[in-house]
């Protein structure tokens, strides 16, 4: 006899309607938790203060990503900024995400002021602060001393993680540098420089900024603390003062990628299948991302690059980087270049090597099929008689918990890393029926989500502007709705679906607004 | 939308010792004494099966050992119906009745995986030749009294449980886990072992118990086979093969929306549902267009939910393409753009969603090549590889929804590679798709062994789906590691492709 579970099909019923997502945290860095020094009568310790550093406060409240005319409930974020030249102070980006109030500390005093972002970059992770003047931000600042940046650290170097104790004391967690490599900080896209370093850090309240210093200088900003194996990784000087130093000639824009894909060629029988000598060096062009810097100098697939920028590239996709050793080569572009530098880029074609130039560019986020990441604005979305339109974003994906991801998230899932079939449409953005609320106009189609639109009204919708236009623009009194997916035509008639939407406005789900397209 | 509750229910039937049963025995309502010496009740036998669960993982290995036990009974000269999930992967079935201790051996005559029913026989005949078979009866109405009769945990001798019938509803069938047909729910208590066993109503049968759901999660539900099913199930064998439940192959949208009403040109009298997709490959392919609008099947009207009347319980559509067989027709009323149609349906079994559910009595296919382990995809092969590559859970999840299987009716994934020297570098690859092979695409296990064929060039290429850069062996360095990995990977066989 079998016996079944009836655990499956609760899920079921609660996942099958609606796409309801969860709410996503933000990934703080992994705290761990101290045990409380022992209080035992110790002779007083001298308390050390740093006047480079301020305490900083931050309120983060993001948008809902499923009900996106709505905000998630706010949380408090504390890290510990950098004092910078001009009275500004240094913070990772993920310190002000969706912030909706910023605030400077002084550690010793509890002296506040707020604060604005100069300037941010989500994919660095960085962001600049700086308080309005006044009286009271002058008297703030008066006591500060600005930090330098020290780009030079190197594998093996010393250096300390600050925080700042309940009294503004300084609390310092060594560490030793033990690798320098690329990777992904918080959002998606290429991979940035980072330090690798071991050794406990204590947890204090600050968390979403600590200073990691050598000497009184920065040498960068601790990314994450894995408490398990007590690695550290850092965000590196060099990387912020690429980022300051954008930012400083008024227009910020951002850090260049190639935009291509490579493949190592260290498995002997692969280098005897595609021609290459047993010690030559070089990887597979595996796949070049149209528009992007390599795209616009003329690599193709099948390409094996040989050099950048006269840094000579091996069979791992390293160069040979004069400080920090063997580096991935994506670092020669994304922290060593900037946009609108010329790249020299050298390949072998066919047995022929071929110099390829062009100048280096960014894929903004908005370049996307899929939004990779966003911050400080709501999801745009339209709402229409009852159903609820979206454009497919990173953020909204991965709001799903993995037991949720099957059927319809799986198969948006899967459009945004494999989105060339709908790129070459022609689609900016991919928009898709999110949710459907229950109204009269709508009957019938509340257990629909996550179907993608191709048409309305015989319109071809590439993005959600258009589909604004189409409702708009329907010259017969019901909207038809083509989907890409079951059940493939929806019907809406016009006129109750207004009168739904005015219900709406202000109703039961508390709607302000029946769209947003900025 | 395809539910899977029962992935634990072959270690329930395995281990029926280690389930904390119901200790106390249902109490005694019964009004009417049972003898369980009068030959009425004889021809309710006890199954013992012998299980060799395959390995997918090693396919190359005979699988895990074990057994179980079910319940069966006599309907015909000697023929015992019984779940087909009681005598799955059997190597051995042993006959018992409930008072000759003596086993008999038995052997399956037909099974049907979809409808979770087979028909099992004794090799010697002899013995049971005095039994008198059951007999069936119809579908009993709500709320009349029920008694389930079988050998379920708690003892080794015939149990007997009462209960009313407490729904009548099309309910996925858990064997394969795919299939959904009408079932009954009974409250009485039905627990392991009980399988394969009659549930009876005034001296006749009128449903096979077959599953339920765990105390944890229900109380009291336990699902029997309904007469209708059995039915087909019998009529189906009887020219001698079981040839499968067939299929629409459509999925219907319910009419609801009186905008969709009204473009869909439906008036008000509730008939109609709306065609959401068509398989290409299904009984209407050429028939039926998205959009359609299906007004009758057979003359009985759809209503705009899908369920149409038929046999005075309101049930869905398919229910009328349920009892039909293969190479049957149907008569289909429909609205296309607007106007009126009417076509003849030849019905046929849908192949591709086979594959999507779980495959008993099958013997796994492979081909190993220099280490490279080929495998098609399936349910089964997902399950026990626990694969969690992107494309591989795309492409399984979405084989009819995005008609994948058009292109590639059996995906065939590279599940493993055994390392060595000649791999080493490979290894990272296991768990993706295989796209082509020697410039020749994989549409089927069998053409990997085609392609593999191809010697012309120095090297075996396969390119994978979605990953971007192919997979290349020096062919003689392949050819000289086969047979060194066969050995230290102790592989007798290097494929098994079916028998054909």
């Amino acid at each position: 006899m079998k016996l079944s579970q009836f655990f499956p099909l609760f899920l079921l019923a609660v996942s099958a309607g609606a796409l309801s997502a969860q709410t996503p945290s933000p990934d703080a860095p992994k705290k761990k938790r101290a045990a409380a020094p022992a209080e035992n009568g110790a002779a007083p310790q001298q308390v050390v203060q740093s006047n480079s550093l301020v305490k900083v406060n931050a309120t983060s409240q993001p948008y809902s990503l499923h009900l996106p005319w709505q905000k998630e409930s706010p949380s408090g974020r504390r890290g510990l900024g950098v004092v910078l030249a001009g009275s500004r102070v240094l913070v990772t980006g993920q310190m002000v995400a969706n912030a909706t109030y910023i605030e400077l500390e002084l550690p010793e005093n509890g002296q506040k002021v707020p604060a604005k972002v100069v300037a941010v970059d989500y994919e660095a992770n960085l962001a600049l602060l700086e308080s309005p003047a006044s009286d009271k931000q002058k008297a703030f600042f008066s006591g500060l001393k600005p930090m330098a940046v020290d780009s030079g650290s190197r594998i093996e170097d010393k250096v300390d993680i600050l925080q700042a104790g309940r009294v503004g004391e300084l609390i310092k967690s060594p560490l030793v540098i033990s690798k320098v490599l690329t990777r992904r900080y918080n959002v998606e896209g290429s991979g940035f420089l980072v330090y690798e370093a071991n050794n406990i850090v204590r947890s204090e309240a600050n968390s979403f900024t600590l200073p990691v210093v050598k000497g009184g200088k920065l040498v960068g900003l601790l990314l994450s603390y894995d408490s398990k194996n007590q690695v550290t990784t850092i965000l590196p000087a060099p990387i912020i003062e690429h980022f300051l130093k954008d930012v400083a000639d008024g227009s910020y824009e951002g850090f260049p990628s190639l935009g291509m894909e490579m493949q190592s060629t260290m498995d002997e029988q692969f280098r005897e299948f595609l021609g290459l000598k047993p010690d030559a060096p070089g990887v597979l062009v595996s796949a070049v991302m149209k528009g992007g810097s390599a795209d616009k100098a003329g690599m193709k697939k099948g390409d094996i690059l040989v050099a950048i920028n006269g840094f000579s590239i091996d069979s791992r996709g390293d160069y040979k980087d004069p400080q920090f050793g063997p580096l991935s080569s994506s670092h020669l572009v994304r922290g060593r270049a900037y946009v609108g530098d010329k790249v020299e880029i050298k390949v072998i074609r066919e047995g022929k090597e071929v110099v390829l130039k062009s100048e280096l560019a960014r894929r903004k986020p908005e370049d996307f099929l899929v939004l990779p990441y966003l911050f400080d604005k709501g999801p745009r979305y339209v709402l229409m008689g009852g159903l609820l339109f979206q454009e497919l974003s990173r953020p909204y994906l991965d709001a799903f918990g993995d037991e949720q991801r099957g059927g319809a998230i799986l198969r948006l899932a899967h459009i945004a890393t494999h989105p060339d079939k709908y790129e070459e449409e022609g689609r900016r953005k991919l928009v898709f029926l999110s949710l459907v609320l229950p109204t009269p106009s709508a009957q019938g189609y509340d257990k629909l989500g996550g179907q993608v639109i191709n048409k309305v009204n015989g319109q071809t919708i590439k993005d959600l502007n258009d589909l604004a236009d189409a409702f708009k623009n329907n010259k017969g009194t019901v909207h038809v709705i083509e989907l890409n997916d079951f059940p493939h035509i929806l019907y809406l008639d016009g006129f109750n679906a207004e009168r739904d939407n005015m219900r709406l406005l202000g109703g039961a789900y508390r709607i302000g607004s029946l769209k947003r397209l900025e | 939308m395809n539910i899977r509750p029962l992935l634990f229910v072959p270690a329930l039937v395995l281990l029926p010792a280690a389930l904390s049963a119901q200790s106390a025995p249902p109490s005694p309502t019964a009004n009417q004494a049972i003898d369980t010496s009068s030959s009425a009740w004889e021809g309710i036998v006890n199954i013992d099966v012998s299980v060799l669960m395959p390995d997918y993982r090693e396919p190359w290995n005979a699988g895990q050992p074990s057994g179980g036990s079910g319940t069966g009974f006599l309907i015909g000269k000697n023929r015992f119906l019984t779940n087909a999930h009681v005598v799955s992967n059997a190597t051995r079935i042993l006959i018992r009745t409930t008072n000759d201790p003596e086993p008999h051996a038995a052997k399956i005559v037909h099974i049907a995986h979809d409808c979770d029913l087979a028909l099992v026989e004794a090799e010697d005949a002899s013995h049971f030749e005095k039994l008198k078979p059951l007999d069936f009866g119809s579908i009993p109405q709500l709320n009349t009294e029920v008694i389930a009769i079988g050998y379920p945990i708690g003892g080794d001798r015939i149990s007997v449980t009462r209960g009313v019938i407490s729904r009548i509803d099309f309910r996925p069938y858990s064997h394969t886990s795919v299939d959904s047909h009408l079932a009954i729910q009974v409250d009485a208590a039905i627990n392991p072992g009980n399988s394969g066993g009659p549930v009876m109503q005034s001296g006749k049968v009128v449903g096979v118990a077959f599953q339920g759901f765990s105390g944890r999660v229900a109380q009291n539900v336990g699902y029997m086979i309904p007469v209708p099913v059995i039915k087909r199930f019998l009529k189906d064998i009887e020219d001698g093969r079981y040839d499968h439940y067939v299929d629409l192959a459509a999925s219907d949208f319910p009419i609801e929306n009186p905008a969709q009403a009204k473009a869909l040109g439906i008036n008000g009298d509730g008939v109609g549902v709306l065609v959401g997709d068509v398989e290409p490959q299904g009984s209407v392919a050429e028939i039926l267009k998205i959009g359609d609008v299906i007004l009758s099947i057979d003359d009985n009207p759809v209503m705009n939910n899908g369920l149409v009347r038929f046999e005075g319980e309101l049930m869905d559509m398919n229910e009328i393409v349920e009892r039909k067989f293969a190479g049957d027709t149907i008569k289909v009323k429909y609205l296309h753009e607007g106007k009126k149609q009417e076509a003849t349906v030849t019905l046929k079994r849908f192949d591709p969603y086979v594959r999507l559910g779980a495959q008993y009595n099958q013997r796994p296919r492979y081909i190993v090549n220099a280490g490279l382990v080929f495998q098609p995809l399936d349910r089964n092969l997902v399950d026990a590889h626990q694969i969690r590559d992107d494309t591989v859970s795309y492409v399984f999840d979405n084989f009819l929804t995005d008609k994948l299987y058009v292109e590639r009716p059996e995906p065939v994934v590279l599940t493993n590679v055994l390392p060595d020297e000649v791999n080493t570098w490979i290894t990272p690859y296991a768990h993706s798709i295989v796209d082509e092979i020697n410039g020749v695409k994989i549409r089927s296990l069998k053409d990997v062994q085609t392609a593999l064929a191809k010697k012309e060039k120095p090297f075996i290429e396969i390119s994978l789906l979605e990953k971007n850069r192919p997979l290349v062996l020096k062919r003689e360095l392949a050819e000289a590691a086969h047979k060194r990995i066969m050995q230290n990977y102790n592989i007798q066989e290097d494929s098994y492709l079916g028998d054909e």
